[in-house]
Formats: C-alpha cells, structure tokens, sequence
C-alpha cells in the first residue's frame, strides 16, 4: 500500500508501524515445528467463520436443533461443507494446539522471559477443549446425547461437591433442554470471548517478547 | 503456445521478497474464495428454493354473496426450514354475477399489512399507513403502489380453489 490512499491512513492510524512490528519482525532461524502456533491460529479463525455460519440456521433447543442441523447438511447449498470443516476444524484444533505446545515444551521456549506466554496458551489449550466438549452436544444426536452424559457424570467424581457440580453443569439431575442452551450460550459466547482475550494476550507476548531460537548443543 | 522467442528479452528481476508476498497473496485469496463462494451460497440458500404452485379448496361457491367480497379463510401446509407448519391465508372474493369470480389477496400491497373489507364504506382499509382499496381492489387513496393482488380461480363441483404457493 505505498498509495496515497496509504499514507492518508498511515498518518491517521500509524498501521506501518503496527504492520512492520507483527509481520517484519526479526525471527532467529527456525524450522518447520514453529509453524503450529500460526496453524492453529489459522485453523481457530476458520472454526469462527464456520461457527458463525453455522448459527445461522442452527437452534439450541431438544425438538429443533437435531432437524436444523439435518436442514444444514442435506438442504443448503455447501452446508455439508460448512459443516464439516467445523467438525473436522475442531479436531484439528485439539491436535495442533497439543503439538504446539509439545514443541515448545521440548525447546524449552517457556522459560524466562516467556513465562506468562506459557500460561496463556495452557489456559487456551484448556480453552480449545472445552470448546470441543460443549460443541459435541450441540447435533443433539445419540452420541451426542450419550457422550455428555457420560462426559459430565466424571464431574459428580469430585469429592463432596461433585453432584453438585454436575447438576450446575447439566443444569439440573438430567441432560434436558436447559444442559442444551447453557452449552450452546458457553460454546458460542463465553469461550470464543475467553479465546480472543487470551489470544490477545498470548499474541501480543510473541510479538514483543520475539519467538525463542532453536537450543543448540552448546556450552 | 505462444513461441518462446516472445518471452521478455530481458527479464525483470523479482527479489525473494515480492514473489513470496505474491505467493503469499495467492495462496490467501484461493482460501478466501474456497470459504467464501460457499458461505455466499450457504446464506442465499433458502431464498433460491423454488415455490411450487398449487390449487387450495377454499369453500363452497355458494357463499360467495353477490356484489360484496367474502372473506375466506383456509390452511396450507408449510415447510419453511426445518419446520412444517399450518399458515393461515385469508382470500376475499367478489362476484357480481355468478359467473365470473376474483379471488383477492388481504396482503396490503404497500408494505404487506392485512386490509379489512369494510361494508358501510364499501371498502377495503389496510390498518397501517390509510391504504384504501374499492371492492375491485383498485387503489383508492394511501401509499399502495398498485391493486390488491389476485389469485387464479377455478369452480369444480361447486367448490372454489385457488392457484397459490
Ligand atoms: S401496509 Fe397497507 S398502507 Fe402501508
């Protein structure tokens, strides 16, 4: 952009400077393994585009969210599509974010000055799945029914307060329409605002802490 | 083919940076385009499904009084999404012989109110913004933009139908 349209811009924003200190930044030489963490970023902002798709048609609720979901898949033009890279997105998203994590542990690349950049991306790995778990109930089917059964029975585990919990996390002693729209109004509201704070966070410490190089075997 | 005598005799040099920019560029709007033709198609969806046309028993032609609109009403069945429902339409029609029928729709062609037909006044109101209708369902006054829509008709055993969605 070295339009005028850009200048005009860049004097009222100052996006070069923002532009040059996320994209041109100086990066020690690293290989393929530090790509993850923008993979799985580029896999999170498609399962918020599909996801927000996807609430177009879909409805939260026992006798409707089964038929809308088959509404979805079979009677729109690339529902199936739509869909599916949601479905499939969500898996992607539990393994790359675990394979991410597992290099940076093995390089070591928690370590001080990166100690907050660590905890952030713990607690977005904590993040992915729950959004994985709620997401799982939302078809409304057989498997989705019985999964969240068992899925949240683990929680009445707990000492003491463990059937507490697991009727605050159902919404009552069974799955029923109430578990449906507290894990919908979780999954599509209180996890991706959970997901964007973090992630700021955690981007905002990549960029200014830089990314740590590669360990070598020297001393 | 073009020969390859036509390539650039002095070819412009593109540094490392402009071609991975460029590939870069590339490679993002085919992703944008994968997701996004899709997405456009997914949203317009519903609003290309094609209506099918029918013919609705709407009563006995001998309730039909002469010379006034009678009103009509009947159920359709409706799929609309995931869900199949009754929609209640409502039809006025008007004969002035016998012979000939009109069938009106009660949809204020303005912005789609429900009009009333008012015998004292001889006319139809729609309640909205002071649409006025005469039996023929010609504009009187009011911002309708043209008559009150009608419905082809057929009489069969003396029972009356209309062609609709
Ligand atoms: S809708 Fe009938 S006058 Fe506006």
């Amino acid at each position: 952009m070295d339009t005028k349209l850009g200048n005009y811009l860049d004097e009222r924003f100052g996006w070069r400077g923002v532009w040059a200190a996320i994209f041109l930044r100086k990066i020690p030489h690293v290989n393929w393994l530090y790509t993850l963490g923008s993979a799985t970023l580029f896999v999170a902002t498609l399962q918020i585009v599909t996801g927000i798709l996807l609430t177009m048609y879909y409805v939260p609720t026992p006798d409707h969210a089964y038929d809308s979901v088959t509404y979805i898949t079979t009677q729109l033009p690339a529902g199936w599509f739509i869909r599916g890279l949601h479905h499939w997105g969500a898996s992607a998203m539990v393994v790359l974010t675990v394979l991410h994590l597992l290099r940076v542990f093995f390089y070591g690349a928690y370590k001080y000055p990166r100690e907050v950049t660590w905890s952030t991306g713990v607690l977005l790995l904590l993040v992915v799945v729950g959004f994985g778990f709620t997401g799982y109930l939302l078809p409304w089917d057989q498997k989705a029914f019985w999964a969240t059964t068992v899925g949240t029975r683990i929680i009445a585990v707990a000492p003491g307060i463990g059937p507490w919990l697991l009727r605050v996390a159902r919404g009552g002693d069974e799955l029923s329409a109430v578990t449906l729209a507290r894990f919908f109004g979780v999954h599509v509201w209180v996890l991706p605002a959970a997901l964007l704070a973090l992630l700021l966070i955690h981007m905002y410490l990549v960029i200014r802490n830089g990314i740590s190089a590669v360990p070598e075997r020297k001393e | 083919m073009e020969p390859s005598s036509t390539v650039d005799a002095s070819p412009k040099e593109i540094s490392r940076r402009q071609f991975m920019s460029a590939a870069i560029a590339a490679m993002g709007g085919l992703i944008g385009a994968a997701l996004g033709l899709p997405a456009i198609a997914y949203i317009i969806g519903p609003a290309l499904t094609k209506k099918t046309e029918n013919w609705v028993r709407l009563g006995a032609v001998s309730k039909v009084e002469t010379g006034t609109p009678t009103l009509f009403k009947t159920t359709v069945q409706r799929q609309t999404g995931w869900i199949a429902d009754q929609q209640e339409i409502a039809v006025y029609v008007l004969t002035e012989d016998g012979q000939k029928y009109v069938a009106m729709s009660n949809i204020c062609t303005h912005l789609g109110c429900r009009v009333r037909w008012i015998a004292e006044q001889e006319r139809f109101f729609s309640p909205c913004h002071n649409g006025v209708f005469d039996k023929d369902g010609n504009v009187v006054s009011g911002p309708p933009p043209r008559p009150l829509d009608r419905f082809e008709t057929k009489i069969e055993d003396g029972v009356l139908y209309i062609r609709t969605v």
